[in-house]
């Protein structure tokens, strides 16, 4: 059974999407040119935005049956516009735990994540002063903290250089299969898709070029 | 003490002289609000006489009909003028926002007019001035508090939405908003307290004292109409924004009209 299934899906009369079936425990990526609705798609995977029609079923339930913030903690999405509070590495863990009613996490747990995301900065240091793409990868530590049953992430690289978005997608990839999460990226980066993709959605008939 | 000099008309419009001096200076520094400066002292002065009047009129025939219908004038005004300011937000949260003005106001003048003051409600004198500090101070709380919360949430756009993304409740992510706006809202209140009877006198106090009343009788009202207005303020935001706010997502916890 798919993870995730749409079927006859439409969104505010200007975006249709085709039958499409996510599996469990891989990594899919969806291509497709701007304004096809990538990004909508993962709103509606994670129900932060609702279908105006078609079904989309989780886990072979439909999503609306879900009670949302749940299903949200469980579809964690990691969207294209970072947010990162006032503070440091240490205190936006702590901000964002505090938001999800989670106790802090162990340091050394916050500095694997950070390893992971290749943001191995130190915990005290301050994330206003941080460039793009720094806050980039510590946002999306945070997130992969979080552990969600499937993660997805919206242009998780757009402000890494290729060796960098390299490494990252690397221990994001390798993460997620050992703990078996689903991953489910958008990404205009073509040469990404092919190295990382398990599995590829094209939405509105663009393909990776 | 000595009775209250009414104004003779002639030496009254002596004041509007002050007023060339501003135009003067206007002109100098090339500050293009003439006709503002007109349109303002002109409507301010209409309003006045028209007031004056209508005050006139009702204190020589003190109907409780009459006073009703100046509270609710007053307070629909009130709550139209705010609404006016603030035009973004959505239906169900205009109607919260006039609900909670107009009850709130209405409640702290009944409880100052009848339980403080000890007079009735119906009582003109009373009853009319109090409630027009009382509502237009709740008025500039609940238009200073919408604002800023407005403001903040558009501002702060990603962070709601990487919070709502994480899957934080919409409540949880809204509420800090919703206090920080009441504390911008109570602090204008609160920092003219401090310099109260030392940088000014305040004008209801200075109002009485011209017209003959004791200074420790004065100080009395002004004490309790100055904390009658810090609760109005604090309630009236309160309610506008804490049962405002849960307009602004439905039930599947997303956001709407944001």
């Amino acid at each position: 059974m798919p993870l995730f299934s749409l079927k006859d899906v439409r969104f505010k009369e200007i975006i249709q999407y085709p039958y499409i079936e996510i599996p469990e425990g891989c990594a899919t990526f969806i291509s497709g040119g701007s304004g096809c609705g990538k990004s909508t798609l993962l709103k509606l995977l994670n129900g932060t935005v609702s279908a105006d029609s078609g079904e989309i079923l989780y886990a072979g339930k439909h999503i609306e049956a879900y009670n949302p913030v749940t299903l949200r903690r469980e579809v964690l999405l990691c969207g294209q516009s970072v947010f990162l509070f006032d503070g440091s590495i240490q205190e936006n863990f702590s901000e964002y735990y505090k938001y999800r009613d989670l106790s802090p996490l162990a340091q050394e747990d916050v500095h694997g994540y950070l390893k992971l995301c290749a943001a191995l900065f130190p915990l005290g240091a301050d994330c206003a002063a941080m460039s793009g793409g720094e806050r980039q990868r510590v946002f999306a530590a945070i997130c992969l903290s979080l552990r969600p049953k499937a993660l997805l992430l919206d242009e998780p690289t757009s402000a890494l250089d290729d060796n960098t978005a390299n490494t990252v997608m690397t221990n994001i990839k390798t993460f997620c299969r050992e703990n078996n999460i689903t991953l489910i990226v958008v990404s205009h980066n073509k040469a990404l898709a092919e190295t990382f993709a398990d599995h590829v959605i094209a939405l509105g008939g663009g393909q990776y070029e | 003490m000595s009775e209250v000099i009414s104004l003779n008309i002639w030496q009254f419009s002596l004041i509007y002289l002050l007023l060339i001096v501003v135009l003067i200076i206007m002109k100098k520094c090339r500050i293009n609000q003439t006709k503002l400066l007109f349109v303002a002292s002109l409507r301010m002065t209409v309003q006045l006489v028209l007031a004056g009047l209508v005050l006139t009129y009702i204190f020589q025939n003190p109907r409780p009909l009459f006073t009703v219908l100046y509270l609710m004038v007053m307070t629909g005004f009130a709550i139209f003028i705010v609404l006016s300011r603030n035009k973004s937000i959505n239906k169900q949260f205009k109607i919260i926002v006039g609900a909670s003005l107009a009850s709130t106001g209405l409640a702290i003048v009944c409880f100052f007019i009848m339980v403080v003051v000890g007079v009735s409600l119906f009582n003109p004198q009373y009853t009319i001035p109090i409630s027009g500090m009382i509502i237009g101070n709740a008025m500039t709380g609940v238009g200073l508090g919408l604002r800023t919360f407005n403001e903040s949430i558009k501002a702060r756009r990603s962070r709601i939405d990487a919070l709502l993304n994480i899957g934080a409740t919409p409540r949880k992510i809204l509420l800090p908003f919703v206090n920080q706006s009441l504390e911008t809202a109570l602090l204008p209140t609160l920092n003219s307290m401090i310099g109260m009877g030392i940088i000014s006198l305040p004008g209801m106090m200075t109002g009485q004292i011209l017209s003959g009343t004791l200074p420790m009788t004065a100080i009395l009202y002004q004490i309790a109409i100055i904390i009658a207005i810090c609760a109005v303020t604090c309630l009236a935001v309160f309610c506008s924004l804490y049962f405002g706010y849960k307009t602004l997502y439905n039930k599947r916890q997303q956001f709407i009209n944001l």
